[in-house]
């Protein structure tokens, strides 16, 4: 809990003071890039990591997010605020709904009906016309005021900082939560769902919880996304955005709080690297994901975590 | 009438292909619990083989047949024992994960050497439409339906009738004593998962003679064969080919009478219901294990 917390910290600290060391544009949309992988991450690793379930439709709430944001803008002109807090509200309720659904089933049940949830609202975004614009998407949303002013670089900046101050939240959150009693149960629950339950804790209660927490979080990942790009389409609801998610949580380490934020700055810098390759990188992802799960089970952070552990517990012995 | 006889045809020649391309997913569950992610890309797999046999090479269709069976069946061995066996008895979720990543290489792979563009198996069959009373149907869907049924019935006395089906129920039963019974459980792992690939790659290429071989639509695939198996069972044989008649007649009424679309939404729409009525299928026994 202590290493996590100060790595976070750390971690926040090097992200506030980056800005000033860098002066290329280019270089500041990737860490927008990494800050928006970041959120989307720590959103997905609540269910995988502390409810135990893989909802391979999250991003569902993803898209729901961008649309809401971006249908808002584009039809009532409201703010880059405003927005956003709907979107996350909005993707909340969904969350509500599709969890109060899903999280009945487990295993592999859970993650093909979350697939399709995600799959029906892909076929509603190409084919209700009408809200959506179908292929098209909505283009022309506008950028929030504080970022439309100065040089390129200033506006990336400005957005680099939201989009800092939208992680540092949603990380704050899943932090207050995790280390909160319905996180220590959901824990309990994904440890041993029997022992649990004899314990008087109701796991479908928890579930709905934590997937309302992440859809959340998940729709403010979009509605940030739509006001950055400017531009949703119906791709909001793809599969690339899903690999990505489960990449950074499975290679930062699933279940820890710093292992998506780990995660996603290694998927991203991979992708910034690999991008000559481009069709490429997305067959080297899925080894990735193959090596990490046959050798890397607990991800990168748990493999420290252990590390860190057996050398506390080392040290008394040797004295 | 004659509209819904038509449709009903229409469906049902649909569904046998649906249920042949959902067989080999839920035998691999039933007898392994092992949900393979990458199913519709080992389907995309064979079909863009067989493309390639028969459209580039020129080769006869069965005997193309016969080579995209006997390739994904040792691609199917392989990718059990050098892959899943790595994390056999680690429950659901380290396979799930590990297939996702399969599936996810897989598709891309073949996006980088056969290219988006859409596909088709040469068959020898001819699309002369034959009439039946009030319906109307080609001539190669009736041989293909011919074909899924010879396949499905195949491979239902290969598992019901043969030694290697009797081993592969039996470690399924309890690893343990077919072990002790002197049966090589590695092996039957192997070639239980080789069985699915081969007849994802099968289904694959008989489907590509009639619609297209396209690298996408491996996901699409993969979940219409989930959601033809949730709707008859996971692991269930009867529910696999029941699961995908019943889709492919809603479809097709859905489609005839309604609007064509949301018709991809239909299956969805319809595990979602069964999942909340019947949450382990038509066909599925209730399993709950602490």
């Amino acid at each position: 809990m202590r290493l996590e917390r100060n790595v976070l910290l750390i971690a926040l600290t090097v992200a506030l003071l980056a800005p000033l060391a860098v002066h290329n544009d280019y270089v500041v949309h990737i860490g927008v890039n990494v800050l928006f992988s970041v959120i989307l991450a720590t959103s997905f690793n609540l269910i995988v990591g502390y409810v135990g379930e893989f909802p391979l439709g999250h991003t569902a709430f993803f898209g729901i997010g961008a649309y809401t944001a971006a249908l808002l803008s584009v039809c009532f002109a409201l703010p880059f605020q405003v927005t956003v807090i709907t979107a996350a509200f909005v993707a909340a309720l969904f969350g509500l709904a599709i969890g109060a659904v899903t999280l009945r089933l487990r295993g592999p049940f859970f993650v093909i009906v979350t697939l399709c949830f995600a799959e029906v609202l892909r076929l509603i975004a190409n084919n209700w016309i009408d809200l959506t614009n179908g292929p098209m998407g909505v283009s022309g949303i506008a950028m929030p005021a504080w970022a439309t002013s100065g040089s390129i670089l200033q506006q990336k900046v400005a957005f680099y900082y939201a989009g800092l101050l939208l992680a540092a939240l949603s990380i704050f959150i899943s932090y207050r939560f995790v280390y909160s009693n319905v996180g220590r149960a959901a824990i309990a629950v994904r440890e041993n769902r029997f022992v649990a339950q004899s314990l008087g804790i109701w796991p479908f209660y928890l579930g709905l919880v934590t997937f309302v927490l992440a859809a959340a979080i998940a729709g403010a990942a979009g509605g940030f996304y739509a006001h950055y790009f400017t531009y949703v389409g119906p791709e909001v609801f793809d599969f690339s955005f899903m690999i990505t998610m489960i990449i950074m949580v499975l290679v930062g380490g699933k279940g820890t709080l710093v292992g998506p934020v780990v995660g996603a700055f290694i998927v991203v810098m991979l992708d910034v690297y690999l991008r000559d390759f481009k069709e490429l990188r997305f067959s080297i992802f899925g080894l990735l994901v193959i090596a990490v799960v046959i050798f890397l089970p607990r991800g990168l952070m748990g493999f420290i975590s252990r590390r860190h552990e057996t050398y506390h517990r080392e040290k008394p012995g040797d004295a | 009438m004659g509209l819904f006889l038509q449709l009903l045809a229409n469906g049902i020649v649909l569904g046998t292909f649906y249920a042949l391309s959902a067989l080999g997913l839920t035998l691999v569950f039933g007898l392994m619990r092992v949900v393979n992610f990458a199913h519709g890309e080992l389907y995309v797999v064979g079909g863009l083989i067989g493309w390639a046999l028969t459209a580039v090479l020129g080769l006869n269709f069965f005997l193309a047949l016969a080579i995209v069976v006997i390739v994904l069946g040792i691609a199917g061995y392989l990718i059990d024992r050098l892959l899943i066996a790595w994390v056999r008895g680690e429950g659901e979720e380290p396979t799930i994960l590990l297939t996702i990543g399969l599936s996810i290489f897989i598709a891309n792979t073949a996006l980088l050497i056969v290219g988006t563009t859409p596909q088709t198996v040469l068959s020898p069959f001819l699309s002369k439409p034959l009439f039946l009373g009030p319906v109307v149907i080609t001539q190669s869907r009736l041989v293909l339906v011919g074909l899924c049924v010879a396949l499905i019935v195949g491979t239902y006395f290969l598992v019901q009738k043969t030694t290697l089906g009797r081993a592969m129920r039996a470690t399924f039963q309890d690893p343990m004593a077919a072990q002790l019974a002197g049966i090589r459980t590695a092996h039957i792992y192997g070639f239980t998962f080789a069985l699915g690939a081969a007849l994802a790659g099968a289904a694959g290429m008989l489907l590509g003679s009639i619609y297209v071989v396209q690298v996408t639509i491996g996901g699409v695939i993969s979940l219409k064969a989930f959601v033809i198996v949730i709707l008859g069972g996971m692991g269930s044989f009867a529910g696999a080919i029941v699961g995908g008649l019943i889709l492919g007649v809603v479809e097709a009424l859905w489609g005839g009478y309604v609007a064509t679309g949301y018709v991809d939404a239909i299956g969805f729409a319809l595990v979602i219901v069964m999942l909340l009525v019947r949450p382990y299928g038509l066909f599925g026994k209730r399993v709950e294990r602490a």
